[in-house]
């Protein structure tokens, strides 16, 4: 796979990195959603997404979810 | 406030600044080590490697660790390592199955990294689109993942790693405080800290000679070579601000490391500072 592609499916996050990774904020687990290729914290309400197969574990690079608002004083 | 290598800036700017200074140095990082040290930051990181010594099985975290040279190595030691581990039951045979015997021929198959694993993790895009980019050319992708995070605030759970390494990164962290910190949770018990780095030559005759070439020469190359004179100004600034070895040994200490202590190579040009969490 080459740099470059944008438009091809979206490079799929390495298994085994999901034994290690968690929110960078609250340290707690994450939910890998295929669908649109991010890792979710439920609790928080926000996503991480992957691009080019790179986990972005930043808060700056999060988008909330608009599931639940986020839990108090969880900054 | 802070510094900017010899500039004082707010920490915002700081952050901001380093990122830039690495995201216009990336595609240039290798060619530029490689003329600003003569080659010899490959025989600097061959040495912490040999330090690190790691055995099939390792799990390791190399944090700033960009464009993969660390990784790379690591992947290289644990599969000598490993194939010198199957050749020696092979000599012997006594021990090995015939599914083993047979599957030993079969190297791409048999585990040829003894379920090493390396995670490089680092803050700039650009830094790790540069080490995915070469581990394909190079063909490494076994046991080898990215993770775009901050050495001050990591994506990883407690007590996961068997060896956190920071290479000629830890300068460029804003709050080292905080990346020790963050390396001693990540690090299972047991675990090992390594930090290569630039540090303090205490040689007076050497020092005018190394700041010499630092301020004379570096900048130069950056602006022949990478059409960057400023980044690499930062560079050469901010190896004069970061604290000498044995500060940095007690910033280790403080984050709750034992038994820290540190080599220095090239008469302190580089140091590597070693801690365990126990």
């Amino acid at each position: 796979s080459g740099s470059g592609s944008g438009s091809a499916r979206p490079q799929p996050l390495e298994p085994s990195l999901l034994r290690f990774l968690v929110c960078p904020l609250s340290k707690r687990p994450l939910r890998y959603e295929e669908a649109t290729n991010e890792l979710i914290n439920e609790e928080l309400g926000i996503a991480y997404p992957i691009i080019d197969g790179i986990p972005n574990m930043v808060p700056e690079a999060a988008r909330r979810t608009h599931k639940k608002p986020p839990a108090e004083g969880s900054e | 406030e802070m510094h900017f290598g010899f500039q004082t800036v707010t920490e915002e700017e700081r952050r901001e600044k380093i990122y830039q200074v690495f995201e216009n140095v990336a595609k240039k990082y290798d060619v530029m080590n490689d003329s600003m040290t003569l080659g010899i930051h490959r025989v600097w990181k061959d040495m912490l490697m040999h330090k690190m010594n790691p055995c099939p099985g390792t799990l390791l975290l190399d944090v700033a660790g960009g464009t993969g040279d660390i990784a790379f190595r690591f992947i290289n030691y644990v599969r000598s390592v490993r194939q010198r581990q199957l050749q020696r039951k092979l000599k012997h045979h006594q021990n090995l199955s015939w599914q083993e015997i047979f599957e030993s021929y079969q190297k791409d198959k048999f585990n040829s990294l003894g379920d090493s694993q390396v995670v490089v993790c680092d803050i700039n895009r650009e830094m790790l689109k540069v080490g995915k980019q070469k581990a394909q050319h190079l063909g490494y992708s076994e046991g080898l993942s990215w993770v775009l995070g901050n050495a001050e605030e990591l994506p990883f759970d407690d007590d996961k790693f068997d060896v956190y390494t920071i290479a000629f990164g830890i300068r460029n962290v804003t709050r080292i405080d905080l990346a020790l910190q963050e390396a001693y949770r990540v690090l299972k018990p047991g675990g090992r800290f390594l930090c290569l780095e630039f540090s303090h030559v205490s040689n007076p005759l050497l020092s005018r000679f190394y700041d010499l070439y630092s301020f004379q020469v570096i900048p130069v190359l950056g602006e022949v070579i990478a059409g960057d004179w400023k980044s690499y100004q930062y560079l050469v600034e901010s190896i004069r601000q970061f604290p000498p070895q044995e500060e940095l040994k007690a910033m280790i200490e403080d984050a709750g490391f034992f038994k820290v202590d540190y080599e220095n190579l090239n008469f302190g040009i580089v140091a590597i500072h070693s801690g365990f969490k126990l």
